[in-house]
């Protein structure tokens, strides 16, 4: 595996050493590449354990390089807190924090939660975290050493994904599968946004205008609000397929979407209408997307089993990534 | 010094205890002399060798290189690791301590997603914490002290062994997995230190091998089981529960490790020989409850539906077993519906016999991504390839494991309507039936019912729709492609029925009535004992004119086992014995 990646990312290095589609801050900053992988449920179950966990590929380093630990990872999250750098792990075992950059981690989490599918991290504080897990939403206020279930007012106990409003730190949204919820007050009492339609699988608060919220479902295409969760109607364009996951440029000038057998669809007028990008012939699903914060060119999409894909002309042409076999749940670029 | 007394002492037990012990004694040395020769890699067999005193070299090359490998980990390499260490440490030279211990700092010990896996996990974390204290983060895999994992490992544990007694196991009554509770609670009762765990995980032995002898016949896990492979659901004497019946029921009489219907699956897996070299000695009501099968009785049992983390009103709603046990067959099911993803047994008939294949059922061969999605976390719509991957079976039209939200049960003493109501458009939509080619007998009745016979066991099967024959390698399956389905079945035996045909012409005189079938789904059986049956899929199930109430189970209902739903109190009887376990007061009474 790792050699026929060799052989796919030595010439996207070679690009990015020449430096010619990158920034200036970018090259000083010797950022890395983060992405979430799991692989089969079972697999990982009897003890064979290479393939799973987090991946990371450094600018200038030609592999991606399985940082312990392994289990099953549905997400990473990275923050800035005055000088320390936190780098987070949801997965099987547990929420994980390593302040070395994955040299060392701690699982802050214990027996109560299950598997860790989402978390969240307040924007100025570090002491205040979300997790989202099978059995409900839990909160931390003291960076991790205890959390209290917070589920008043969810119909259901699998939470799939929490996130914090852009604005609002107080405010924050989850999804149960079945539609978003908010609640605005941190937590402890959550209320059902009617986005018009059950089955939601995804949801993105527009960068640029934080009133532009987006939620993919999985019969229904996309559903747009413009007003921050009052009302929604479906986007345009789009077929009704599974859209599992959702991601703007940072300047909220391109959001991309994708799901099952739906290939790349993108919108510029802020999610209201899409366009087909890139058809991803032999691919099954999408679970995650990624756009270069500082080369909006650059775009790269997890799959369910065929690992990354990236572009690096806007969705034009499109070529493997890495991890070729690997469940790509997500993908983030961090800065060193 | 110390190594060469150790090695001695256990050398001299071992030849010692060969000369005349009670047959426990023998069959664990027997165990104990065969794993100890065993070639392939794991934790148990360098434990028999080092414990017995052969191959030493070989065996510490074996566990250098287990603890050297970084492509395996997780929970049964934690219990298993640990359970090895203390059982052999005297004996180890440092360097193999020390890449021991490093084992649990540079290795990932996945925990898993299964109540099995958190046992074995906690275990193991349990052991090694206690073993190792007063570490630091750095020292763990998982950045926590060592306090900080003993603490949750306990806290766990007391969870899991408090949920066990009082609602019941999820994975229960498992002929394979119930080998992954037995034997990482053989190791804490072992090793922990501390006397309350100590005594819990011995209760805990206790309680899983009484709930595994109520339903024990000549060697087979008798009953509904929450999981098993397909393997072992149409050859019961072949599943691991096989062994732990042979260390310490005393039966089937054949060692599981020479039969060659055991050996091929199970190959390298010698779990039962942390039995062997265990301090653990099942107390003599459960081996008697266990084997003594003179009168025929009836037991129920209550347990719990798996974690349900996604369309469900309740996360562990209650699982009813209802199983009736003779000396030459039993018949047990559970209430049916999805109850366990991808392995579960609903229920069947299986008969005491030196013939491998000594089973009966019928199943319906469901597979949903909806199904999975009730108890894995990801995307409803890969999970059945996930699954598929692994399981191998679990989208086949064949396979012989499956819970089905069309089949239910109702059962009483040795007979049971088993009705289906499959869905418009489901995708296999059809039922089998098992039937083992090596049944002396195979009649079908001019009356509708079909007749077997294998041994003393007699076995009447009456379909209530057309269905088809297809001649199988070790087996005929019956096919019923009707969705509205069913079947009814009625036991015998010679000792109740005196002969074959006389239980045919007993059974043949009762016929079925399912009038309307395709409208009401309703089925009533008068049983040859003359008990009056009624079941409608999906409404009640009424037996001699009284509606059968599954909210008042018991927790254990049986002449030999017994317990109040929730009490957490569980009680052995049998003849004028009698043994207590009391999981509020973690007290064993007798």
């Amino acid at each position: 595996m790792n050699s026929s990646l060799h052989t796919i990312l030595t010439p996207l290095l070679m690009f990015w050493l020449s430096g010619s589609a990158l920034p200036e801050g970018n090259q000083q900053d010797s950022s890395a590449y983060f992405a979430a992988v799991y692989f089969n449920r079972g697999s990982t179950a009897v003890g064979t354990l290479g393939d799973i966990g987090l991946f990371r590929k450094r600018e200038g380093d030609t592999l991606w390089i399985n940082l312990r630990p392994n289990t099953i990872t549905p997400g990473v999250a990275f923050a800035k807190y005055g000088g320390a750098s936190l780098l987070y792990l949801a997965g099987g075992n547990g929420l994980h924090r390593s302040a070395d950059r994955g040299k060392s981690w701690k699982v802050l989490t214990g027996w109560q939660t299950n598997e860790i599918l989402s978390v969240a991290l307040h924007p100025t504080s570090s002491s205040i975290l979300y997790i989202s897990t099978p059995f409900g939403v839990f909160k931390s206020t003291d960076g991790g050493e205890h959390w209290g279930n917070k589920m008043r007012g969810f119909k259901s106990w699998y939470i799939r994904q929490v996130k914090i409003d852009l604005d609002v730190p107080e405010s924050i949204y989850a999804i149960d599968e079945e539609t978003l919820y908010r609640s605005v007050n941190g937590g402890e009492k959550w209320s059902a946004l009617n986005v018009g339609v059950q089955g939601v699988k995804c949801f993105l608060q527009h960068p640029v205008d934080h009133d532009i919220l987006l939620v993919g479902t999985e019969d229904h295409g996309i559903r747009i609000s413009l007003d921050r969760g009052k009302r929604w109607r479906a986007a345009q364009g789009l077929p009704s397929s599974p859209v599992y996951a959702l991601r703007s440029s940072q300047d909220g000038k391109q959001i991309y979407a994708a799901g099952y057998q739906t290939g790349v669809w993108k919108s510029e007028d802020r999610g209201r209408s899409w366009t087909n990008l890139w058809l991803a012939t032999g691919i099954d699903a999408i679970y995650s997307l990624f756009v270069h914060p500082n080369n909006p060119d650059h775009i790269i999409v997890g799959t369910n089993g065929k690992g990354m894909f990236e572009s690096l002309d806007r969705g034009a042409t499109w070529r493997q990534a890495g991890l070729p076999f690997a469940h790509v749940k997500q993908i983030e670029l961090y800065p060193n | 010094m110390k190594k060469i007394v150790f090695i001695c002492t256990m050398c001299l037990s071992f030849a010692v205890s060969s000369n005349g012990q009670s047959p426990f004694e023998q069959r664990r040395l027997q165990l104990l002399e065969v794993a100890s020769v065993e070639r392939e890699r794991g934790f148990q067999t360098v434990t028999a060798k080092l414990l017995a005193g052969r191959d030493r070299e070989y065996a510490l090359t074996m566990l250098d290189s287990l603890t050297s490998d970084e492509a395996i980990g997780g929970m049964f390499y934690s219990y298993s690791l640990i359970g090895c260490y203390l059982h052999t440490r005297v004996v180890l030279p440092d360097s193999l301590r020390k890449k021991v211990r490093s084992a649990y700092r540079n290795r990932t010990m996945y925990r898993g997603d299964t109540e099995n896996h958190w046992v074995t996990y906690y275990t193991g974390l349990y052991l090694a914490a206690q073993t190792w204290p007063h570490q630091d983060g750095t020292e763990w895999f998982n950045g926590k002290s060592s306090s900080e994992n003993f603490q949750e490992s306990t806290e766990w544990l007391n969870h899991w062994i408090r949920m066990s007694a009082r609602i019941g196991q999820g994975e229960f009554d498992s002929p394979t997995y119930i080998s992954v509770f037995i034997t990482p609670m053989l190791v804490l009762y072992d090793f922990a230190q501390d006397p309350q765990m100590k005594r819990k995980a011995q209760m805990m032995l206790d309680l899983l091998f009484a709930d595994f002898a109520v339903e024990h016949l000549k060697g087979n896990y008798a009953g509904g089981h929450s999981r098993d492979y397909p393997e072992d659901i149409v050859n019961p004497l072949a599943a691991p529960s096989t062994f732990w019946a042979w260390l310490y029921f005393g039966e089937p009489e054949f060692a599981p490790w020479s039969e060659a219907r055991f050996r091929p699956r199970h190959r390298g897996a010698w779990e039962p020989l942390f039995g062997a070299v265990s301090s653990y000695r099942l107390p003599d009501i459960i081996y008697r409850i266990a084997t003594d099968r003179t009168k025929p009785y009836v037991q129920t049992k209550t347990k719990r539906v798996r974690n349900i983390i996604r369309f469900g009103a309740e996360k562990n709603p209650p699982v009813f077993k209802y199983t009736y046990m003779t000396r030459h067959y039993a018949l047990g099911s559970l209430q049916g519906g999805i109850l366990q993803p991808i392995q579960q047994h609903t229920w069947d008939v299986t008969y005491a016999s030196g013939k491998p294949y000594n089973t009966l059922f019928t199943l319906h061969p469901f597979f949903s991504g909806k199904e999975l999605a009730m108890f894995f976390p990801e995307e409803q719509k890969f999970l059945s390839d996930e699954v598929d991957r692994y399981h191998k079976v679990y989208t086949n039209p064949n396979k012989w494991n499956s819970s089905s939200p069309y089949e239910q049960t109702f059962q009483h003493k040795n007979a049971l309507i088993v009705l289906y109501n499959i869905e418009q458009g489901a995708i296999h939509p059809h039922i089998d039936g098992f039937f083992p080619k090596n049944l002396e007998q195979r009649v079908v009745d001019k009356s509708g019912w079909i007749f077997c016979k294998a041994g003393d066991t007699y076995m009447a099967f009456f379909p209530l729709k057309p269905y088809e024959w297809i001649e199988e390698e070790i087996n005929w399956r019956w096919r019923s492609h009707e969705l509205k389905n069913g079947a009814v079945v009625e036991i015998g035996s010679s000792t109740a029925d005196v002969s074959f045909d006389r239980f045919r012409k007993k059974v043949s005189a009762s016929i079925p009535l399912f009038k309307n079938f395709e409208e009401n789904l309703t089925v009533q059986y008068t049983t040859r004992m003359g008990d009056r049956m009624k079941f409608t899929f999906g409404g009640e199930r009424v037996l001699n004119g009284k509606h059968v109430d599954f909210a008042r189970y018991r927790f254990f209902d049986g002449p030999y086992l017994q317990s109040e739903y929730k009490s957490g109190i569980i009680t052995m009887l049998y003849k004028g014995s009698k043994r207590v376990l009391d999981f509020n007061e973690v007290s064993i009474t007798e």
